[in-house]
């Protein structure tokens, strides 16, 4: 009997508890209580668009996808070979087209132990082993300066009879693998709902730079009782191009793509149809419905007349006034906010800063370091001359102390050794700096000429690099060899053309040279991502995989200048013919200090002048 | 004990509406808003649905021998000459045509369903279907199927509609079709299921996902799945009904 009763009061109390809630329990979050459950092995029904998501899509089969003339342009110089390159043998696919990869998936939930609240919901699929997290506890979004990844950072919470997943910081990808692109810029929308053993995934892709409307697809899975036992995804990059030189990234240059007719000759589909758009994913129209001129469906294959446009990318440099911290790795932090990116290692030995941005806010970057370390600053670099790197030195420098110079031999000949720390650049820097009559006190005092300048600091391995002729003729990169960190300054960002400044010694087959070199000390973790970590002069945290993208932009513009000029083009007569198109929506500017016109003229430039060749300091 | 029986007896009595209202209808039991018209985004099978594939390209589809061979015999002319021109605009295909939707309620137990692709209607009818059989549209049953997250989160005696749930569509004795346009076909002892899910997006945009699973075990070798998706229009503009064609 008090067994019963025992058990009368409990089933009592649960009832309570499940249709009043109960005054004094916790609060319940909603997406603990209610939802469904994703768990489980899933394959996806491959009855749509089977071909691409098998053995791969047609070449130049865009119909249906609402890309804009930038999108088609890309993909249009895509040439398929480009996988071949090593850097890029290894991507992985981004979230929206995972989810619509062959193989299998599984996803599980991950709760408080505790309090069993769901914090997350894992989805794997094999292909790539991309794994997913979807964060359910409500945390917010990184900072625009944070790093991209193929999964991005996905939020999510259950509406109605749905499971909403919003996912932002994802890398640029592919929208198909014919090369019709997904921006960095990209940001999706995807509903689960499951109908019993069925599942239905919506993603909602909205990109500024590659489409013109949202990307709206659909993709089926079913459950399945077992587990299907195969997971892994092995790649390694280990393919090699005997002889290919490393300035070499296939492409086709506009309007010589060789395949623009294979698809709609092989299923009587009219040209200006399968090159996509908008209005191809909507009933039949006019694209459709009756033939388009010759002349101006090929007219959609070359860039438009009309001047360049402006990058739609979000800025991802902090502008209120504040200087920001992102962990970077190790010991090292990046400081953004004050223009262009800073680092700071922290340690016993004091902070090594690399770059010390505007100046603007150079207090808040001392408060910043202070607040990692309470060791003096000791070491600057700067890996070149321009005032959005070096603005704060003066004021740092001054902030600090070099004690490997106290005491020394140096104290007995400068009454001011060790006073302050210590800046290290390239001798180029020196004399530009010096050139250009910036505050003395911020000038680097410690100089290299050649190759590299090293130190070992706070338990690191720290290389700087001279980088002859990229964007200038002082740059360098700054490798922490332990954190495996480079610090690139303006020879790569995420935010604009590179700005090569002919006038102080930069030059377009420099920068590749550059690119090309931070390119041989990375490493990936995992399926070309993560491993080497990148901090670029402006923009978001990044790793090779941004660096490849970046490469690859300035070798094809680099190709179709040289081209023109090989053809006997002016100046005049290459910005006419917009070389950059399929890059504007992303890296264009039509106004301000580095213009898409001022980039050609310098790409143009450069190659007209002499080869230039690696030399010492001016 | 008598206390927490007492509480447990309250709590059963409101949970199952005691006293309350007699059950709602379809209609306002509706956990979702279909009606209104709809375009659809064609971004998938995108070939095979804007355009007919050449005979016999049957990708993605589960074909058993006897489906290929079936296929294989697509003839459009004779289709045309024999007033079969729809077999491609029945229940197994006709959300797939590219076009548009127009989804009402004829009355508190029947919605409607319109195209403009081929002008088409299917009755989706809530409790015991009835219609005709052997149409191209078949006979539909219709139910809502609420997820546990609806089913909580709507308070005993509510009025009006509340969030989550999908209307699923159950179709069978149709007249045999074609899955795509060039003569994929299946028969009619086929069972159509649909689920119509809706989704508000940021923007003020509205989706429509229909995801439809095929069974039909004289032309399928495991049950054909697509999720086919529109796009919510404020009025009727585009409406252009055209009558079924064999291209």
């Amino acid at each position: 009997m008090l067994g019963q009763v025992t058990f009368a009061l409990i089933v009592a109390t649960l009832t309570v508890a499940t249709v009043f809630g109960q005054a004094g329990a916790p609060p319940v979050e909603p997406q603990s209580s209610a939802g469904f459950d994703l768990s489980g092995y899933w394959t996806a029904a491959q009855h749509e668009d089977a071909l691409e998501r098998g053995p791969g899509p047609e070449l130049v089969d865009y119909g249906g996808f609402p890309i804009n003339d930038a999108a088609r342009l890309f993909a249009l110089s895509y040439d398929a070979s480009r996988v071949t390159l090593r850097h890029h043998q290894c991507d992985g696919y981004v979230t929206a087209y995972q989810v619509r990869a062959t193989g299998n998936a599984r996803a599980w939930e991950e709760r408080d132990p505790h309090t069993q609240r769901l914090i997350a919901i894992h989805w794997y699929n094999q292909t790539f082993e991309g794994h997913r997290t979807l964060w359910m506890d409500g945390r917010p979004h990184p900072a625009p300066y944070a790093p991209h990844t193929w999964m991005g950072f996905s939020t999510g919470r259950f509406v109605g009879n749905a499971l909403m997943v919003e996912t932002t910081h994802i890398k640029q990808g592919w929208l198909r693998r014919n090369g019709l692109p997904e921006s960095d810029q990209a940001t999706t929308v995807e509903f689960f709902v499951r109908h019993g053993d069925h599942l239905t995934h919506t993603s909602v892709i909205t990109d500024p730079v590659y489409l013109a409307e949202p990307l709206v697809r659909t993709t089926d899975f079913v459950r399945q009782p077992v587990d299907h036992r195969n997971w892994l995804f092995a790649c390694d990059d280990g393919e090699q191009i005997l002889g290919r030189a490393p300035d070499q990234v296939p492409n086709y240059l506009f309007g010589q793509n060789p395949f623009i007719r294979e698809f709609g000759n092989r299923y009587q589909v009219p040209l200006a149809a399968h090159l996509g758009g908008a209005e191809t994913m909507y009933p039949p129209n006019a694209t459709m419905s009756r033939p388009v001129a010759e002349s101006d469906a090929l007219a959609r294959t070359r860039p438009g007349a009309g001047g360049s446009v402006a990058s739609r990318a979000v800025n991802p440099e902090p502008s209120d006034g504040d200087v920001h911290v992102l962990p970077i790795r190790n010991n090292l932090y990046l400081l953004a906010g004050d223009r262009g990116n800073i680092v700071v290692q922290v340690g016993d030995e004091g902070a090594f800063v690399v770059d010390t941005g505007a100046g603007a806010l150079a207090d808040k970057t001392i408060a910043a370091i202070g607040r990692l370390s309470d060791r003096p600053i000791q070491f600057i670099a700067n890996t070149s001359f321009r005032p959005d790197h070096t603005g704060g030195n003066a004021t740092l420098r001054a902030s600090g102390v070099d004690p490997s110079v106290q005491g020394s031999f140096f104290s007995r000949q400068f009454a001011d050794a060790g006073v302050g720390a210590t800046i290290m650049a390239h001798q180029n820097v020196q004399n530009s700096m010096i050139a250009l009559r910036m505050p003395p006190s911020g000038v680097p005092s410690d100089t290299f000429l050649q190759e590299r300048r090293r130190t070992f600091h706070n338990g690191d391995a720290v290389e700087m690099f001279w980088e002859p002729h990229a964007v200038t003729d002082g740059d360098s990169l700054v490798h922490f060899r332990r954190a495996d960190v480079i610090v690139t300054g303006d020879i790569f960002t995420t935010t604009q053309f590179p700005f090569i400044d002919v006038s102080h010694g930069g030059s377009v087959e420099g920068e590749i040279r550059a690119l090309n070199d931070i390119l041989s000390r990375t490493v990936f973790q995992h399926e070309g991502e993560g491993g080497t970590l990148i901090v670029p002069g402006h923009g978001y945290l990044c790793d090779e995989h941004e660096v490849v993208e970046y490469r690859d932009m300035v070798v094809i513009i680099r190709d179709r200048v040289q081209a023109l000029i090989r053809n006997g083009a002016t100046l005049e007569q290459v910005k006419a013919a917009r070389v950059t198109a399929d890059y504007d929506t992303r890296y264009g500017a039509t106004s301000g200090a580095w213009t898409t016109d001022m980039f050609v003229e310098a790409v143009y430039t450069s190659l007209m002048s002499a080869p230039t060749r690696p030399t010492t300091q001016r | 004990m008598l206390a927490a029986l007492t509480v447990m007896t309250i709590a059963n009595g409101a949970a199952q509406g005691r006293g309350a209202a007699p059950p709602r209808s379809p209609r306002t039991a509706a956990p979702v808003d279909l009606t209104g018209y709809w375009v659809s985004l064609v971004t998938e099978d995108w070939r095979f649905r804007m355009f007919a594939a050449p005979k016999g390209d049957f990708t993605g589809v589960p074909l058993n021998p006897e489906g290929r061979k079936a296929a294989q015999a697509w003839d459009p002319a004779r289709d045309a000459a024999s007033g079969e021109a729809c077999k491609a605009y029945g229940a197994g295909a006709v959300m797939r045509m590219p076009g548009r939707l127009h989804i009402t309620w004829v009355d508190d137990t029947t919605l409607k369903v319109d195209t403009d692709a081929g002008t088409q209607t299917r009755t989706l009818r809530f409790g015991t279907p009835q219609g005709p059989a052997g149409g191209w549209q078949g006979v539909s049953a219709a139910s809502w199927d609420r997820s546990p997250t609806a089913l909580e989160s709507q308070s005993p005696g509510s009025e009006g509609q509340s969030s989550g749930g999908s209307l699923k569509v159950t179709t069978t004795k149709m007249r045999s079709g074609y899955l795509r346009r060039n003569g994929v076909p299946y028969s009619g002892d086929a069972v159509i299921t649909e689920y119509y899910d809706r989704f508000d997006i940021a923007g003020g945009d509205s989706l429509l996902v229909i995801s439809t699973e095929v069974v039909d075990p004289t032309y399928l070798l495991q049950p054909f799945w697509t999720s086919t998706h529109f796009k919510k229009q404020n009025d009727s503009t585009g409406w252009n009904p055209t009558p079924c064609s064999v291209k």
